[in-house]
């Protein structure tokens, strides 16, 4: 007994570089849940593991964030585990998935084959309705903050069939994302998480061309419309008196492709 | 039109990001994927060398991150490791199950050592350098049955055959390479 078990210590090493069989695997799995030494070992060989992969890291194809990006949006999560048998419920996982990843059926219906175009069209759809959801844009229309004929100005951009996404973080924190229909040459540019700023400032969108910097109003809610966009333009908002300014006056704090 | 340029953001904390990303968090998404995307797609890329069946299982490993966030626990590990070892495991399981079909074919093929073709398009970082230099304080042996075990997606079994020694060997000198390098990494965990 004794035996086996330092034959099965000796196996943290290709345990954790995946090189053992899957028979092995269950195996070490259950010796693993005994031995507190081992799942240590493991441990720091699977950080280990992982500089490894660091080490080789390489740039993917720009359309793999699109096509995953869009994936997100028509895929569940799971939930956490519940907090009384999470080892239980983990071997329950494992035997799960191991039993359904040899078809992969989940993973690959979630990116069909089909054409790019259609499927970045039917992602935009169903991600715009999401990001609509998610920054609660529905519930501002309700609250009343906006008008409505604003409200439905912004709802159509945002379930534009070509409708596109960009988000990021701004220098002042938070983040802001701008969804685009380049059909109906309009933005809707949504900031959550920005520092509040003193009475006398005001945060201020602009559209900017290689022709200049235009004016898309003051951000005094947390959504924006922005009309006349074209493809190549950038949005940008910057810190400005709190009436705003013909054009910006300060490093913006964030610049998005539309 | 005067340069305009946002501010760098800091660095994001991977793991308060999986946080976020278990509660359906798109944007928090979108910075783990600028994190995690080149070192999946490298590590999947290195062990399966195809690079359309790479992008394949990358993108399959990136929206497992999203579906299992939830499953992610801090004190077991860091993010990075906890994403990349879903990386690897999935590449070496489409390895496997296409031996299974294809065994005639696995056999005529010469195994290809674990040479840096892919490296070359790798940026220089610095955890290359540290890699590297700590894979040269191994033995011969530690280092080759590593490589052929992580970076090619070999079983012991295999790699034992290809570097023609016993089977306890190569478990042995994975193991104690692993430790090595650990140590010579200052990794802690």
């Amino acid at each position: 007994m004794k035996v086996m078990r330092e034959d099965l210590h000796v196996l943290t090493g290709s345990y954790a570089l995946d090189a053992i069989s899957d028979t092995e695997r269950e195996e070490f799995e259950r010796h693993l849940q005994h031995c507190p030494a081992c799942e240590a070992e493991v441990r720091g060989m699977r950080e280990t593991a992982a500089r490894l992969a660091l080490a080789c890291a390489v740039t993917p194809p720009v359309r793999m964030e699109q096509r995953v990006l869009a994936a997100t949006y028509r895929t569940r999560q799971l939930p956490p585990l519940s907090a009384d048998h999470p080892r239980r419920a983990l071997s329950r996982r494992r035997a799960l998935s191991r039993r359904s990843l040899p078809r992969r059926a989940s993973s690959r219906s979630a990116f069909p084959r089909g054409a790019v175009t259609r499927r970045v069209a039917v992602f935009a759809a169903a991600a715009s309705v999401a990001v609509a959801a998610v920054l609660g844009i529905t519930q501002l229309s309700a609250q009343h903050q906006l008008d409505q004929a604003r409200a439905t100005a912004i709802a159509r951009v945002v379930t534009a069939p070509d409708a596109h996404v960009a988000t990021a973080r701004t220098s002042v924190g938070g983040s802001v994302t701008v969804v685009t229909s380049a059909a109906l040459r309009e933005a809707v540019v949504s900031a959550s998480g920005m520092a509040s700023l003193p009475s006398s400032r005001v945060y201020q969108v602009w559209v900017m061309s290689p022709s200049g910097a235009r004016s898309a109003g003051l951000m005094h809610g947390s959504s924006l419309l922005a009309s006349a966009v074209r493809p190549g333009d950038r949005i940008g908002i910057t810190v400005e008196p709190a009436d705003g300014t013909a054009r910006p006056t300060t490093t913006p704090v964030a610049v998005l492709p539309v | 039109m005067r340069q305009l340029q946002p501010e760098s953001p800091p660095p994001p904390d991977l793991a308060g990001l999986l946080g976020q990303v278990a509660r359906g968090d798109h944007l928090a998404f979108e910075l783990a994927y600028a994190e995690l995307s080149g070192p999946v797609y490298g590590v999947v890329r290195q062990v399966l060398r195809d690079p359309a069946q790479s992008e394949e299982v990358a993108q399959e490993v990136l929206l497992e991150i999203w579906r299992t966030a939830s499953r992610y626990d801090q004190a077991r590990g860091s993010a990075a490791a906890w994403a990349l070892t879903i990386a690897h495991r999935r590449a070496v399981d489409r390895v496997r199950s296409e031996n299974a079909c294809s065994r005639r074919e696995q056999k005529a093929a010469e195994p290809e050592p674990a040479e840096d073709d892919v490296a070359e398009t790798v940026a220089a970082t610095l955890e290359h350098q540290r890699v590297r230099r700590c894979m040269d304080g191994l033995t011969g042996l530690q280092r080759e049955s590593i490589k052929l075990a992580y970076y090619n997606g070999y079983s012991y079994p295999e790699v034992a055959k290809l570097l023609g020694v016993a089977l306890g060997t190569v478990k042995t000198r994975i193991r104690d390479g692993l430790i090595r390098m650990r140590d010579c990494m200052e990794v802690t965990w």
